[in-house]
C-alpha cells in the first residue's frame, strides 16, 4: 500500500514535469523601420517605401519575380500555375491554383477575386496605379480558376504588370467588401503573412499564414515598428530590439554596420536613378551646346565617390541599368569640363551662366546637387538653387516651374515604363496626362511608341536602344547615378535566398526566411 | 465667513467663464488664419497620398473625395458650419476623425509636459531659491553652470546620450518603449527617460527665474526690516520673501507650458513616443490640412487654458489680485 502511493505520486509528479515542459517559443521577427506611420496597407493605394514593403510580404500577383531578382526573364507562376497567350498576344489566358486561401479566414480565392482585384487595381477611384491598365480591353473569368485578359493596347511586358507589384497585388473580394474603408489599414490577402494587429505610431504586426500554398511560414509573427529616428533606429538595433533594420542609403552608416557583431548588410536593388532633367524649351537651355556643356560639366565618378561605392554606382543610360531594354552602353557624354567652357563660349556664353533650379531640402538630394553646382561653376555655370520642403517641391515641379528637376527613382524593370514616365511627350508636366516628364522632350516618341507594340524582342530592345541614345545625346536629363537599397539584419536571420534585388524596395520575408533563437 | 468663500468661489467661476468666451473669437480667428494658410502654401496632399506614379485621374479622383476640387471660400464656409457643430472634420490621409487623432497622443503629451514641468518646478524652485541665498558661493556657481548647460544643450542631444546611458549601457530601460500596452507600469517607465530630458531643460528654466526673481526680493526694504527684526534667515525666505518671488516664476512656468507642447517634438521622436508636437510635424509634411487646422485650434486652445491656470494661480499667491 505504502509503494503503491509511492509510485502513484511519483507518477503524477514525473508526469506534471514532463507535461510541464517548455512549449515553443514564437518566432518573432522585429524589424526597424524609418517612417512615422503607416499609410495604407491597401496594395492599391501603398505608395511610401516602408507600406511598399509590408505589402511584398502580405500579397501574391497572378505571377512574381523569382524571391530576390528584379529580372523581367524569371518571372515565375505565382497565383497562376501557367497560362496561353492568343496568337496576337492580345489575349492572355491565366489558369490558377486550386485551394489557395485568403488570410483572416476570407475562403479560397477564385477568378472572381483575382478579376474583382484587377478591376479595382484599373480604377482610378480606387487604385493610385491605374494607369498601369490603361491598354487593358476586359477582365474576364470564364470559369472558377481561369482569369482572361484581353488588351486593346499591350503593354511591352505583360507579365512584368501582373507580377506582386502595385496593380498586380490581388486582394481578397469578400474583404474589401465587408471592410470598406477599414481596407486600407487591414487588407487581406493570400500572402506568407497576414494582418494581425496595428498600433498607430508604433508598429503593425503579421502573423503566419499557416495555409500559405507555397507551406508555412518558418516565422510565426512579424512586429513591423516605426522609428522615424536614424539615431534612435540605430540604438534599438544595438540593444537587440529589432534584427532587421531599414538603413541610410549612406556609406558611412554601410560602413559602421559591417563593424557591427553578428550583422549582414543588405545592398540591394533597384537602383534609384538620379537624374538631373533639363527643360529644352527654356533658354539657355534651349540651345543645345548649353546642354551639352552642363553634360561634359558633370563627374559621375566624382558624384559615386561622394556617395560612397558601397551604396551607389555610376548611371549607365537615362534609364537604370539591368531593366528589361536598358542601352548598358549609351553614349553619355564623358566628364570633359575643357569642353564644356568650348560650348558655353560657342554658345555665345563665354561670360558664364545662371540657371535657376528649384531643389528639395531632402538632405540626400540636396547634397547631390550641392556638388553638382560646384562642377557647373568650375565651368562657369552658376547654379542657383531654391531650396524648399519636399512637398513644395514635388508640388512645383509638376507645375512646370523649374527649368532644372534632379529626380531619382525607380520603376517596373522594363524600359517602356521609365521611358514613357520621364520622357514621352505624353508626360509632359503641365498637360492633362502629365507624369514626370520635366525635360518636355518629344524626340524618341516614335521610338518608343514603336516599342511598345513590337512583338519581336530583338526588334524592341534595338527601338528601346535608339529611344535612349537620342534622348542621351539630345541632353534631355543627366544621368548621375543610381543608388541602391540598404538594410542590414542580425546573422541569426537567413531570407532563404540570395537577395539582389527586390522591387519593393525591402527584402522579401516569406515562407523560406527563418531566425534562429 | 461661509458666505464670504461662496462668494469668492462664484467671482473665481464668473471670471473663468468670461475668460473662456472671450477665447472663441481667439480660436475662430486662429482656424481662418491657418485654414487659409495652409491651403495657399505648395503642396498637393493628393499627391503625397498616392505617390508619384499615380496618374492624373487617380489625382482628380482623390481631389474630388477630398473636397479639395471646390472653391476655396466654400471649403472654408463648409468647414466652419462643421466646427460650430462640434465636428473638426476628417484626417486627408487616415480618414480618421480629427478629434479621434488628437485624443490617441493628447494623454502622452500631458503626461510627459505635466511630469516634465513638475520636475522642472520641483528641482528648480528649491535650486534657485538656494543659489538666491548663497549668491556668488560655490553653490551659486554649480547652478548657473548646470542651468546654462541645460539651456543650451539641444534636447536631441540629451536624449540621445540618456538613451546610450540608460538603455544601451545599463539597461534600466528598452530603447523603444511600449508605450500604448495600457499597462501603467508599462507607461510610467516609458515616461521616464523623456520626461527626465525635458525636465532637465525645464529645471535650467525655472532655476534662473527663480534665482533673479529671488535675489530681486531679498534687495527689497521689507526684508531688510524683517532681517533687522531678528527674524531667522530660514523664515524670511520661506514665509516672507518666497511668496513675492514666486510671481515671475509663475508667469514663466505658464508661458513654457504652451511652448513645451510643441517644443516636446525632439523628445518625442527620439523617444519614438506619440504626441502632439510630432503629429503636427507630420500633418504639416503630408499636407493633411484638416489634421492641421484641427490641431492647430486644439493647440490654441491649451495656450488659452494654460494662460488661464497662470493668472488663477497669481490670485492664489498674491492676495491683492482680484479677479474681477
Amino acid at each position: 500500500m505504502k509503494h503503491g502511493f509511492i509510485l502513484t505520486a511519483g507518477a503524477i509528479i514525473g508526469g506534471a514535469w514532463l507535461a510541464a515542459a517548455p512549449a515553443q517559443a514564437e518566432t518573432v521577427l522585429n524589424i526597424g523601420m524609418q517612417a512615422q506611420d503607416m499609410q495604407a496597407l491597401d496594395p492599391h493605394k501603398a505608395s511610401t517605401t516602408p507600406d511598399k514593403a509590408i505589402v511584398g510580404w502580405m500579397f501574391n500577383g497572378l505571377v512574381r519575380f523569382k524571391p530576390g531578382s528584379m529580372n523581367p526573364d524569371t518571372i515565375e507562376p505565382d497565383l497562376a500555375e501557367r497560362w496561353d497567350t492568343s496568337s496576337d498576344l492580345n489575349t492572355w489566358t491565366f489558369h490558377l491554383r486550386h485551394g489557395v486561401q485568403c488570410n483572416n479566414g476570407y475562403g479560397e480565392l477564385t477568378s472572381d477575386d483575382v478579376v474583382f482585384s484587377l478591376k479595382r487595381a484599373a480604377d482610378s477611384k480606387t487604385s493610385a496605379y491605374s494607369s498601369d491598365f490603361a491598354g487593358v480591353d476586359s477582365f474576364e473569368a470564364p470559369d472558377a480558376y481561369t482569369v482572361r485578359i484581353k488588351f486593346k493596347q499591350r503593354p511591352p511586358n505583360v507579365l512584368g504588370l501582373l507580377t506582386a507589384y502595385q496593380s498586380g497585388n490581388i486582394v481578397c473580394k469578400k474583404a474589401v467588401e465587408k471592410l470598406g474603408d477599414d481596407f486600407r489599414t487591414k487588407a487581406v490577402g493570400t500572402g506568407p503573412f497576414a494582418y494581425a494587429e496595428y498600433t498607430p505610431n508604433q508598429s503593425v504586426v503579421l502573423t503566419a499564414n499557416k495555409n500559405y500554398f507555397r507551406g508555412a511560414p518558418k516565422i510565426d509573427k512579424i512586429v513591423y515598428k516605426y522609428i522615424p529616428s536614424d539615431a534612435t533606429r540605430d540604438l534599438a538595433y544595438q540593444s537587440g530590439e529589432i534584427d532587421l533594420i531599414y538603413g541610410r542609403q549612406d556609406q558611412t552608416w554601410a560602413e559602421r554596420m559591417q563593424k557591427e557583431p553578428h550583422t549582414v548588410v543588405d545592398v540591394f536593388g533597384p537602383g534609384e536613378l538620379s537624374d538631373v532633367n533639363l527643360n529644352i524649351t527654356k533658354p539657355p537651355l534651349d540651345d543645345l551646346r548649353v546642354r551639352q556643356a552642363i553634360a561634359y560639366a558633370v563627374n559621375r565618378k566624382e558624384l559615386v565617390k561622394f556617395k560612397g561605392e558601397l551604396t551607389a554606382r555610376e548611371a549607365v543610360s537615362i534609364i537604370p541599368h539591368d531593366y528589361l531594354g536598358t542601352d548598358e552602353n549609351a553614349p553619355l557624354y564623358p566628364y570633359d569640363p575643357e569642353k564644356a567652357k568650348q560650348l558655353l563660349k560657342d554658345a555665345g556664353h563665354a561670360d558664364g551662366i545662371a540657371i535657376k533650379a528649384i531643389q528639395t531640402q531632402l538632405s540626400t538630394m540636396l547634397n547631390t546637387m550641392q556638388i553638382v553646382q560646384a562642377q557647373l561653376k568650375k565651368v562657369g555655370i552658376d547654379l542657383q538653387l531654391e531650396v524648399v520642403d519636399h512637398p513644395t517641391f514635388h508640388a512645383q515641379i509638376r507645375k512646370d516651374l523649374s527649368q532644372v528637376v534632379m529626380y531619382s527613382a525607380a520603376r517596373l524593370p522594363v524600359a517602356d515604363v521609365y521611358l514613357t514616365q520621364f520622357f514621352h511627350s505624353r508626360s509632359i508636366v503641365g498637360t492633362p496626362t502629365a507624369v514626370t516628364n520635366f525635360s518636355h522632350c518629344d524626340m524618341a516618341d516614335k521610338e518608343i511608341d514603336a516599342a511598345r507594340g513590337e512583338t519581336d524582342s530583338v526588334k524592341q530592345k534595338a527601338l528601346w536602344k535608339e529611344a535612349q541614345d537620342k534622348l542621351v545625346q539630345q541632353v534631355c536629363a543627366v544621368p548621375l547615378y543610381e543608388q541602391l537599397q540598404v538594410w542590414a539584419h542580425r546573422d541569426k536571420l537567413n531570407f532563404g535566398y540570395k537577395l539582389d534585388a527586390s522591387l519593393t524596395l525591402g527584402p522579401l520575408i516569406n515562407e523560406l526566411t527563418t531566425l534562429q533563437q | 465667513m461661509a458666505r464670504g468663500l461662496l462668494q469668492r468661489v462664484i467671482s473665481v467661476l464668473t471670471y473663468i467663464a468670461k475668460r473662456l468666451l472671450v477665447a472663441v473669437p481667439t480660436l475662430l480667428a486662429v482656424l481662418t488664419v491657418v485654414f487659409f494658410f495652409v491651403r495657399i502654401a505648395p503642396g498637393d496632399p493628393a499627391q503625397i497620398i498616392l505617390g508619384d506614379q499615380a496618374s492624373q485621374q487617380a489625382l482628380a479622383a482623390m481631389r474630388h473625395q477630398l473636397g479639395l476640387d471646390q472653391p476655396m471660400v466654400t471649403q472654408y464656409v463648409e468647414f466652419l458650419g462643421q466646427v460650430l457643430q462640434g465636428d473638426l472634420g476628417a484626417s486627408l490621409v487616415t480618414r480618421q476623425r480629427v478629434w479621434s487623432e488628437v485624443a490617441g497622443v493628447l494623454p502622452y503629451t500631458i503626461d510627459l509636459t505635466l511630469t516634465a514641468l513638475a520636475i522642472g518646478v520641483a528641482l528648480g524652485l528649491p535650486l534657485g531659491i538656494v543659489a538666491a541665498r548663497h549668491r556668488n558661493g560655490v553653490l551659486d556657481y554649480l547652478a548657473r553652470f548646470f542651468s546654462l548647460t541645460g539651456l543650451s544643450f539641444p534636447a536631441f542631444v540629451s536624449a540621445i546620450l540618456l538613451l546610450l546611458a540608460f538603455a544601451i549601457q545599463l539597461r534600466w530601460f528598452p530603447v523603444i518603449s511600449e508605450t500604448r500596452s495600457g499597462d501603467p507600469a508599462d507607461q510610467l517607465r516609458a515616461l521616464a527617460l523623456p520626461a527626465v530630458n525635458l525636465g532637465l531643460i525645464m529645471v535650467a528654466y525655472v532655476m534662473r527665474v527663480a534665482r533673479s526673481s529671488m535675489l530681486g526680493v531679498l534687495g527689497e526694504d521689507y526684508i531688510r526690516t524683517a532681517r533687522a527684526k531678528g527674524v531667522p534667515a530660514r523664515v524670511v525666505i520661506w514665509r516672507h520673501a518666497l511668496r513675492n518671488a514666486l510671481i515671475p516664476v509663475v508667469t514663466v512656468v505658464g508661458l513654457y507650458l504652451g511652448v513645451l507642447i510643441g517644443n516636446s517634438v525632439l523628445t518625442e521622436i527620439v523617444f519614438n513616443r506619440p504626441g502632439l508636437g510630432k503629429l503636427i510635424i507630420n500633418a504639416l509634411n503630408q499636407r493633411d490640412y484638416t489634421l492641421l487646422e484641427g490641431m492647430m485650434v486644439i493647440y490654441a486652445f491649451f495656450i488659452v487654458i494654460a494662460n488661464l491656470l497662470t493668472d488663477l494661480t497669481y490670485g492664489l499667491i498674491d492676495p491683492r489680485v482680484k479677479h474681477p
